[in-house]
């Protein structure tokens, strides 16, 4: 169907990129896929608050990046490593920035991820349907927190050394399987060389690869489920008096630990007493 | 030959065969679609729940064996990462010099090699009242090395605040059991063990496994920092 946008002349450039399109979308649903994702109706009140997840994302995306250029110039061998960092910082051209981009983005990664996990908290925004998204969220927090830990130990140094010692002893000093866990974090008994290589690992290839996973996971459940109202919003408080209203209609009980709003009109049944109006 | 149709529009949820008579069959209407008798439909064997369909057979085939090729990659990696990372450590007795080395009334330090490099660590050679007994400066509480303290003759971990005196038993902090041991022993020139007190200065010294002790200073298997070996909490560690 011819539409004002087929009028007049057009861009070769543009008509390149709409052909392009038009062939991906064809096939794989690309466009569609892409508007299902970014073009959607947001709730009322949805402020800065709401950014907190996006802004997590991004700094994981930063430390990957940054990542990768630094695993070409770093060494997991107790005999180099440490040097291998000297090297990075000190002669490798803008080293020192994109060392400090890896090292300061990993704290603010996790202040953040801590952040947007209070705010889901304080809004109520991991209640039904989003108990998946909360969860899924949970790992997330778990895995960065375990980039952390892997990723102090790469340093080499003293502070790095002891710190990840007395950490990896609080993970085998847990219950049952701690010992076992720790064993394996070591890769044996005592830190070594073989420690290392096996935190090296973990960091740059297992960690990052469960991250991408459940921030896929998390964005199809946010984009499924939509985001979640501020407590503030004033549908929201339409529909738990709606709710509320039902179940004193219904003679049903408040949900657990919720205060019932106060009814609108007075109760025909309970003014009339226990035996009805008839 | 009579042909059977299901009917379009099944009365009472229930599906109605009818037999048309086919011209030139011989049937008895020509042209005479409508129902004659109620045949019941053969039995579908797919209902039969001991029968496997064709299709079914095939998806228990492609999951059993995706889970047999699942686990042929899996089982051997995961051994490959785990496996090794659970065996005990190896030791063996170490020459750390004459006894000379230790001067009687006090505790020297020294570096211990392992019959690997995770193996190698530091102890205190504590020579007093008429026993040797080398202290790995290893802290009970969470495995940062200890410090010796000459004046206070005693240990104090820099990481938490763990205390033990001159024997490694906790005098205060949170180490849950007195800092672990090593297997000591002293040899004459051909080899024979010999009592502390009949040993020379150039009898030497040899440290071997490493264990851990209670404050009764009774041995137990070595175990990792910050676990208890004695006590009811001790049952959560599986030696």
């Amino acid at each position: 169907m011819t539409t004002t946008r087929d009028i007049g002349p057009k861009n070769p450039v543009i008509k390149v990129a709409d052909d392009v399109a038009g062939y991906v979308e064809e096939r794989a649903g690309a466009l569609t896929g892409l508007r299902w994702f970014l073009f959607r109706n947001i709730p009322k009140g949805t402020s800065w608050f709401q950014t907190l997840g996006f802004a997590a994302m991004a700094l994981f995306g930063m430390q990957a990046i940054t990542g990768i250029v630094l695993a070409m110039y770093y060494k997991p061998d107790p005999a180099s490593a440490y040097q291998a960092i000297s090297h990075i910082t000190n002669d490798v051209t803008w080293g020192s920035v994109v060392r400090s981009m890896h090292r300061w983005g990993a704290s603010a990664m996790i202040v953040v991820v801590f952040l947007h996990m209070a705010r889901v908290f304080f809004f109520g925004a991991y209640k039904y349907p989003r108990e998946l998204t909360w969860l899924t969220g949970a790992m997330l927090l778990v895995l960065t927190m375990f980039m952390g830990l892997t990723g102090y130990l790469l340093v080499w140094d003293q502070k790095a050394y002891w710190a990840t010692v007395v950490a990896v002893n609080i993970t085998s000093s847990a219950p049952i399987l701690g010992p076992y866990i720790g064993d394996i974090l070591r890769a044996g008994p005592e830190f070594g060389t073989e420690t290392l290589s096996r935190f090296y690992s973990i960091h740059m290839l297992v960690i990052p690869g469960g991250i991408a996973t459940f921030i896929g996971l998390h964005l199809f459940l946010v984009t499924k489920l939509g985001i979640a109202e501020p407590p503030w919003a004033q549908r929201r408080a339409k529909v738990v008096r709606e709710e509320d209203e039902r179940r004193r209609a219904a003679r049903e009980r408040p949900p657990y630990g919720r205060t019932p709003v106060p009814a609108t009109e007075p109760d025909p049944l309970r003014a009339a007493g226990p035996e009805g109006a008839g | 030959m009579a042909t059977r149709e299901v009917c379009d529009e099944p009365r009472d949820g229930r599906e109605v065969n009818r037999v048309s008579e086919a011209p030139g069959n011989g049937g008895s209407g020509e042209g005479y679609s409508g129902p004659q008798a109620y045949e019941p439909p053969p039995p579908d064997p797919h209902s039969d729940p001991e029968f496997i369909t064709r299709t079914q057979f095939l998806t228990n085939l492609v999951i059993v064996g995706g889970g047999v090729m699942t686990a042929a990659i899996l089982v051997p990696v995961i051994g490959f990462a785990v496996a090794p990372t659970l065996k005990g450590e190896e030791w063996r007795w170490v020459d750390v010099g004459p006894l000379s080395k230790f001067p009687t009334g006090k505790t020297t330090s020294l570096a211990v090699q392992g019959p690997d490099p995770e193996a190698n660590r530091r102890i205190f050679m504590r020579n007093k009242d008429d026993e040797l007994i080398p202290i790995w400066n290893r802290c009970a509480h969470l495995g940062c090395p200890v410090a010796y303290a000459p004046g206070a003759d005693g240990f104090s971990c820099p990481c938490h605040g763990g205390t033990y005196d001159s024997r490694g038993l906790v005098t205060g902090g949170p180490p849950p059991r007195p800092l672990d041991r090593l297997d000591v022993k002293i040899v004459d020139a051909k080899g024979n063990r010999v009592a502390y007190k009949d040993a020379q200065p150039d009898h030497h010294v040899l440290v071997g496994k490493a264990y851990s002790i209670d404050n009764k200073e009774r041995p137990y298997p070595l175990h990792g920092p910050g676990e208890p070996v004695d006590g009811i909490l001790s049952n959560l560690y599986i030696y």
